[in-house]
């Protein structure tokens, strides 16, 4: 099965991929070719600039609604450039942990109180 | 009527002090003059914040009227166009050392693109960076101004800097008249924790006051990018001030509150570090 490519230059409509809400357009994409249980490729190509704030909401997002296997099984990331792909795995790795346990932010709020 | 006096400002906890200052005694004026003079020294990108508080002075109807400007500031105040909201004309930067002052929406996204574009990719005056070091500071940027437009909930968002060619640093400020990162946390914890407190929190990698959607990355991006470019972080948020620089982390509670946050950056420009290679990341599955 050949995979659907989502374009994120296209979805967003320019290369400077920066404010969450454009996240998403790219979000959503994704969303439904994971609910179909389709093979799905992120393309980076063109695109100049991302932040953290984008990539949150384009695929951070995804643990919300998806288990890391499927995830990790039907998904995959083209066309990036190394310093892009780096923030993009801290946003997964920061994602994965953060739906696991919403609470330990919590934890994390409580502790500061309790230090000082 | 009482003059403003701005004296020697500079990018320093007290000079943050000088402008909460001028706010707290203006606050409660409507349909009154604002004197205000500037004396000695001011750094451009301190008219960020300068911008915010005298915004919210004019909310009140209030007329900004500026005195017997130095010189010196006044040059460079004109050249950044700051002063062109004060009814000073627009003067052409022939040094093409300014970072433009910008007022904008939060939701000016596309808008403060074209700025850092036009501000840092496409002018020939600035230093010869490497492209990597070049594409840091602007998502640098990137983030910064998104963090104002998801947290802030301020009306506007204020922008300015500086580029310094013999220091080879830029200066790079943004300021908003948002809630801060106080009441911020506040909000989301229903808990009271001091400005300064809530800034040390804010900075820390993976916290974040939003809720069903994981981030806090951004602040620590920045941090750890500004140590490894030798530069410097300031933020100033409510009583609260900040600074990381590469003799560490420093807190200070101001006399006076900001009323919004400040983000006041240095880049150095002289870095020779590979960002690009450093951050390669070599690992096969992302997922």
């Amino acid at each position: 099965m050949n995979p659907m490519t989502i374009s994120v230059f296209n979805l967003v409509g320019d290369g400077f991929c920066v404010e969450a809400k454009d996240g998403d357009a790219v979000f959503n994409a994704i969303s439904k070719t994971l609910s179909e249980d389709k093979l799905v490729e992120i393309s980076f190509q063109n695109v100049e600039m991302l932040t953290s704030a984008f990539l949150n909401t384009a695929i951070g997002q995804l643990y919300k609604d998806f288990s890391e296997d499927k995830i990790r099984a039907l998904v995959k990331v083209v066309n990036i450039e190394k310093a892009d792909s780096a923030l993009l795995r801290r946003v997964i790795e920061t994602a994965k942990l953060y739906y696991k346990d919403p609470s330990w932010l919590e934890e994390s709020a409580r502790r500061i109180m309790e230090e000082n | 009527m009482k003059v403003n006096i701005l004296f020697n400002v500079h990018s320093l906890p007290v000079d943050y002090d000088q402008i909460s200052k001028l706010y707290d005694c203006n606050k409660d004026k409507f349909f009154e003059t604002v004197p205000i003079q500037l004396c000695e020294w001011f750094d451009a990108n301190m008219a960020a914040p300068l911008g915010a508080v005298l915004d919210l002075l004019e909310d009140n109807l209030n007329d900004i009227v500026f005195e017997n400007i130095r010189h010196g500031i006044k040059d460079i105040l004109q050249r950044n166009g700051f002063l062109s909201h004060f009814g000073y004309p627009h003067q052409a930067d022939g040094y093409g050392t300014t970072i433009q002052y910008k007022k904008m929406k939060p939701d000016d996204g596309r808008y403060f693109r074209e700025y850092v574009t036009t501000q840092f990719l496409e002018r020939n005056e600035l230093p010869n960076m490497s492209n990597s070091l070049r594409k840091k500071m602007i998502e640098a940027m990137l983030e910064l101004f998104v963090n104002a437009q998801i947290h802030s909930e301020t009306k506007h968002i204020y922008t300015c800097g500086q580029y310094f060619p013999t220091r080879h640093t830029i200066a790079f400020c943004i300021a908003d008249t948002g809630i801060g990162f106080k009441q911020k946390f506040k909000q989301r914890f229903d808990k009271n924790i001091s400005a300064v407190d809530a800034i040390l929190w804010a900075i820390k990698d993976r916290n974040t006051t939003k809720i069903n959607i994981s981030g806090g990355i951004g602040l620590a991006l920045l941090s750890e990018f500004i140590q490894l470019n030798k530069g410097e972080l300031q933020i100033v948020s409510d009583d609260g001030f900040y600074q990381y620089d590469c003799s560490g982390e420093k807190t200070e509670k101001l006399c006076k509150r900001f009323p919004g946050t400040v983000v006041n950056v240095l880049f150095r420009t002289d870095d020779r570090y590979n960002y690009s290679l450093a951050s390669e990341d070599n690992e096969t599955s992302l997922f």
